[in-house]
């Protein structure tokens, strides 16, 4: 098994080499089957591991795989070496199996973009880096595939180029999440300075003894890769990229903005969780920064329009539950959403897809509505995935894994009262904002006709995700109902096992909670959105400016166009002529000046040159007659 | 002399005889074809000679010469050099000049008084193998003898050439006067025994004059524009590697012999010449339009860069050698472009002529950059280790004037050689094909070598790794 490890990776890659070297000239079928098939072939192969793993557990836990050694440098020696443990297993799966029907869905949905090579070439690359991230068996190849998510999200982001607002969008994801990737850089270089060594696991060993709980050092260092995370995993206050990026093609939305790279921060702090439980500030702030996340991305869902950008802070949202249940300590419950999620999100962006060709690249929901006759099956696929979302009890993936999270964010060691109560209301606006969703799009009259009508290719992966959004759920259940637990059993031989307080009140009462709050916000929702009551209650003035406020992010853009982007203008416009580019000019114009004068002694006459060397000899003798 | 001894100097037989070889082939009147091929052989021989002798190393044959490592690499390398100078001449002076043949004799005699200086433990070989390179190089420098500027050059060469030679004398004069010996370890304990008295610097300042005139280093350096510019392509690249390459193997076994970077005095005397050098050397080239005058000045410079290797003592030697090596190649391949764009009636130097060379020929373009971007260090080029050798034993060493004014030059020589590189990459001017009148034998030769010497510069470039262990491994043989 150590052997196929390599291959995971290694045919996304070779499909971006392929397509990138001959993709101009390939026909289109030739383009699908090599950008799809070798995610496919990915998927099969990872599926293979995972049985094989699944069977019997490998010796240390994880197949490991050295291919070679990428440098050495005095005590730094890294290896490109490719481990597969419990943990990666759940990421690898998720990002070919997912991958592969999101590539599937591409063929045909991209099919008639002149560009289509270039869109796999990119895509395969994106593939190819995610798995060396989470394959990567120390943090130097890890941060190559994490540079390389992030190159590829930004190629995609930016893919029709030609729109100016799309290339400011990529210009936007790149350089916001560019400040996470700083961060987590030093964050590494510290850690190096700190330990020595930048292998995963030397870091888990050492790190108990090296640092003690709760020091500077470690809370520096654990910070710094928090905010890393924050910024792939579009956390407050880094969260502003992932709407915009939404200017991608929609397979992109919901394979890097769903699925796969957003989670990067997720797992980052998961793997690193050794460093993270040495530092229970950080875990605090991890927590604080997610229940905060995912209340402010859910009221601005609550208030978009255009359908992707919901589905966009429904992400941000989701991911704030990640980062709160890492944050409690729920490390499993943490994944285990990771999980579900990426199946129903990669559902709901792949479908709206469909309904925005459906329907001449309308993104406004308002201007869509009753789609439910017309699209059957894109309805039946949309409803899994908002039902997922919104966690409907017992019938749905999402509900298994929220209300683990929920559960924790109370009764784990980390876990109050008040992040309970956030996670909650967060609850209840998903709720709510899947229930306007689904209402506005496909139910009403219909105000944009369909033009067309998707692809097979496109409809079976959505039934196929649709199909484990439902039942990817049913492999981890609440203690208190049935003692089914292959998930955390799984992760659990790699993660720890969450911290319980003791003393706690039944589990049964907050599942009851929950489900109450979820209902009822699916039944809010039904008030204010069926049929036509919603219009009047919106036009009273607070409300209305309450929903601008949610409409605009929380005025984030502006807030940080007025903090650093102004200021910075201002500086570029005071230092026009740069300052620093003085000493640069001096240089030159100095080197010019000397010039001139120099070349008056090449003027070819002997007797100078006769004098030349007699300066010498004097300039010679002179010295040493001083000295 | 034991039969040893003779042994270690078959190599500079062979290079001694290649020279009678060639006037016997002209004797018998042979053609320049017939001529050049057995030249080639010959140091082919020479090579193998050397291939042949390596187990004896080190050997001493008193009192004047001493083959050891340090003599096989700067000789190796001057051969080496040599091999590609004799591959470039054939197509240059078989267009050019109706009696080539005796250029060949000039070439190996220059060559065998390189290679005697390499091994030179003494004055009087010292003064002899000097002589012996200077005199054929007079010759070799005005060889075109219908050029005015050839003419001049040579003469400009042996007047500057005379005086500094005089000075050498007076210089190896004051140094015998005041330690009684004329042999470098001889010297170097009579020295560290009664210490050094105002004649014996004298005598050292003024070996330093005839040796910065050889090699060009400021302000003896007036020559080199005039005499690069007039000279054939392929002596121009004699005089930048071979001769060059010589004169600096001497006086660095000369320094070692009389510790002279010990010397508070030489070593201020020298750091000074070398700031001049690269300030100089670089400066003068920055807006010069002549391709030969500006590797003139570049080569100036790097010969600055070269003493800061020098001025680190034994720790610089190593790096010295790398950078040696990698300049060679680099010049060499330089002036093999120089030399196949030349046109009958004129060397192919002004900048002008190279404009859009990328699109009229794609290779020699690729060669021509590659050798300039190795001459400017950029990474993955055999110039930026060499520099980068250069640049760690000068801060090992503490040099920090020499090595901030090392940077610094560097940045300004960029903006030259990138000159030349976007003119080779500028649109083309309509020009007519050049003819070619030679076998396209010569031609795929030229071609095949110099893509040779640019896979060289690379794989130094990227792997310099094993020929600094294998130089260091030379450098322990003495």
């Amino acid at each position: 098994m150590n052997s196929l490890l390599a291959y995971i990776p290694a045919l996304p890659l070779l499909g971006f080499i392929i397509l990138s070297l001959f993709g101009r000239r390939s026909p289109k079928p030739v383009i699908a089957w090599v950008g799809a098939g070798t995610v496919c072939l990915a998927a099969l192969i990872t599926i293979a591991v995972g049985v094989a793993f699944m069977q019997s557990t490998p010796a240390n836990g994880a197949y490991s795989q050295l291919l070679w050694s990428w440098f050495r440098v005095g005590a730094l020696s890294v290896d490109i070496n490719l481990r597969v443990d419990a943990l990666t297993l759940v990421f690898i799966f998720i990002i070919t199996f997912v991958g592969a029907l999101i590539h599937i869905y591409s063929a045909f949905f991209m099919w008639h973009d002149r560009d289509m090579a270039r869109f796999f070439a990119s895509m395969n690359l994106f593939v190819c880096s995610m798995l060396l991230l989470v394959m990567a068996d120390n943090l130097v190849l890890l941060y190559l595939g994490w540079e390389g998510v992030g190159l590829c999200s930004y190629l995609l982001i930016g893919f029709w180029y030609e729109v100016p607002s799309n290339s400011r969008a990529a210009n936007k994801a790149f350089l916001i999440t560019r400040i996470g990737d700083t961060a987590l850089l030093i964050g590494l270089f510290l850690l190096f300075k700190e330990l020595g060594t930048l292998n995963m696991n030397a870091i888990q060993q050492q790190a108990p003894q090296h640092f003690t709980t709760g020091s500077a050092d470690i809370v520096l260092i654990t910070v710094l890769l928090l905010v890393g995370g924050m910024g792939k995993s579009a956390q407050m206050p880094l969260q502003t990229w992932l709407p915009d990026a939404m200017a991608g093609p929609s397979p992109v939305s919901a394979l890097i903005h769903a699925a796969t790279m957003v989670t990067a921060g997720v797992y980052l702090i998961a793997r690193m969780h050794g460093l993270f439980l040495l530092s229970p500030v950080t875990m605090a702030i991890v927590a604080i920064v997610g229940a905060v996340t995912l209340l402010v991305a859910g009221c601005s869902a609550l208030a978009q329009t255009d359908i992707k950008r919901i589905l966009a802070y429904s992400t941000i949202s989701q991911i704030g539950y990640m980062f709160l249940a890492l944050g409690v300590g729920a490390w499993s419950a943490a994944i285990f959403h990771f999980f579900t999620h990426a199946f129903f999100k990669a559902l709901l962006f792949l479908a709206a897809g469909v309904v925005i060709e459906a329907l001449h690249h309308e993104h406004n929901i308002f201007r869509m509505g009753g789609l439910r006759k017309r699209m059957p099956e894109v309805f039946i696929t949309f409803l899994a995935g908002a039902a997922a979302l919104s966690a409907l009890p017992l019938v749905t993936a999402g509900f298994f894994s929220k209300d683990a999270i929920l559960w924790y964010s109370w009764s784990s060691a980390g876990g109050t009262s008040v992040l309970w109560f956030m996670a909650l209301v967060g609850a209840f606006i998903t709720a709510l904002y899947s229930t306007r969703l689904m209402l506005v799009v496909f139910w009403g009259e219909m105000r944009t006709p369909v033009h067309q009508q998707p692809d097979r290719g496109m409809v079976i992966p959505l039934i196929i995700l649709a199909f484990f959004s439902i039942t990817a759920g049913f492999i981890e259940w609440p203690h208190n109902m049935l003692h089914l637990s292959l998930f955390s059993d799984h992760v659990q031989q790699v993660l720890p096992a969450t911290v319980m307080k003791r003393d706690l009140p039944s589990e049964w009462l907050f599942q009851a909670i929950a489900t109450v709050i979820t209902l009822t916000g699916v039944y809010i929702g039904y008030m204010l959105y069926y049929g036509k009551s919603g219009v009047r209650w919106q036009q009273s003035p607070p409300l209305a400016a309450t929903r601008d406020f949610f409409f605009s992010g929380w005025k984030f853009d502006q807030l940080y166009n007025f903090l650093f982007v102004k200021p910075f203008l201002f500086l570029t416009r005071v230092n026009k002529s740069d300052v620093i580019d003085k000493l640069y000019n001096g240089i030159a114009q100095a080197g010019l000046r000397l010039n001139g004068w120099f070349s008056v002694s090449q003027n070819g006459s002997l007797r100078l040159y006769i004098v030349g060397v007699l300066a010498g000899i004097l300039f010679i003798i002179t010295l040493q007659l001083l000295l | 002399m034991t039969n040893l001894q003779l042994l270690a100097l078959l190599p500079f037989m062979v290079l001694a005889t290649a020279a009678v070889v060639v006037i016997l082939l002209i004797a018998f009147k042979q053609s320049h074809t017939v001529i050049q091929v057995t030249g080639f052989f010959m140091m082919c021989a020479v090579v193998l000679a050397m291939w042949f002798v390596r187990d004896t190393l080190p050997r001493e044959v008193p009192p004047l010469l001493v083959v050891d490592g340090l003599a096989a690499l700067f000789t190796g390398l001057i051969i080496f050099s040599v091999l590609v100078v004799g591959l470039l001449s054939y197509i240059y002076f078989e267009e050019r000049e109706e009696n080539p043949k005796e250029y060949y004799i000039l070439l190996f005699l220059a060559t065998l008084g390189a290679a005697v200086l390499t091994i030179s433990r003494h004055f009087i070989s010292f003064f002899i193998g000097l002589e012996l390179l200077s005199v054929s190089l007079y010759a070799l420098i005005a060889y075109l003898r219908n050029r005015n500027n050839a003419i001049e050059a040579g003469v400009k060469y042996l007047m500057l050439a005379a005086l500094t030679s005089a000075f050498l004398l007076f210089g190896m004069a004051l140094i015998y006067m005041e330690t009684g010996s004329m042999e470098f370890t001889a010297i170097g304990n009579a020295i560290t025994k009664s210490g050094t008295s105002v004649l014996f610097l004298m005598g050292i300042g003024l070996i330093v004059v005839a040796i910065g005139f050889k090699l060009a280093l400021v302000p003896f350096h007036l020559w080199a524009a005039d005499v690069y510019q007039g000279a054939p392509a392929p002596v121009t690249a004699f005089i930048a590697t071979v001769s060059k390459i010589g004169v600096f193997a001497v006086f660095v076994r000369f320094a070692q012999a009389i510790h002279l970077h010990e010397n508070a005095l030489a070593v201020t005397v020298l750091t000074v010449i070398a700031i001049a050098c690269m300030i100089a050397g670089n400066v003068l080239a920055l807006m010069q339009q002549n391709i030969k005058r500006l590797l003139a000045y570049s080569s100036i410079a790097h010969f600055g860069y070269l003493l800061v290797a020098f001025l680190s003592g034994d720790a610089g030697v190593g790096a010295g050698v790398f950078y040696l090596l990698a300049y060679s190649i680099t010049l060499l391949s330089a002036f093999g472009i120089i030399t196949l764009l030349s046109t009958r009636r004129k060397d192919a130097d002004e900048l002008s002529g190279y404009r859009g060379l990328f699109w009229r020929n794609p290779l020699m373009a690729a060669i021509f950059t590659v050798a300039l971007l190795s001459l400017a260090g950029i990474p993955l080029t055999a110039g930026f280790p060499a520099k980068f050798f250069i640049l760690t034993v000068g801060v090992q060493q503490h040099m920090w004037l020499l090595a901030v004014v090392l940077v610094l030059t560097s940045v300004i020589g960029l903006y030259y050689y990138l000159r030349i590189i976007s003119t080779l990459f500028a649109s083309p001017p309509l020009s007519p094909a050049k003819e070619k009148s030679l076998h396209p034998l010569f031609y795929a030769a030229t071609y095949t070598s110099l893509v040779v010497l640019m896979f060289l510069l690379a794989w130094l470039g990227i792997f310099p790794g094993f020929i600094i262990d294998n130089v260091q491994e030379f450098l322990v043989i003495r």
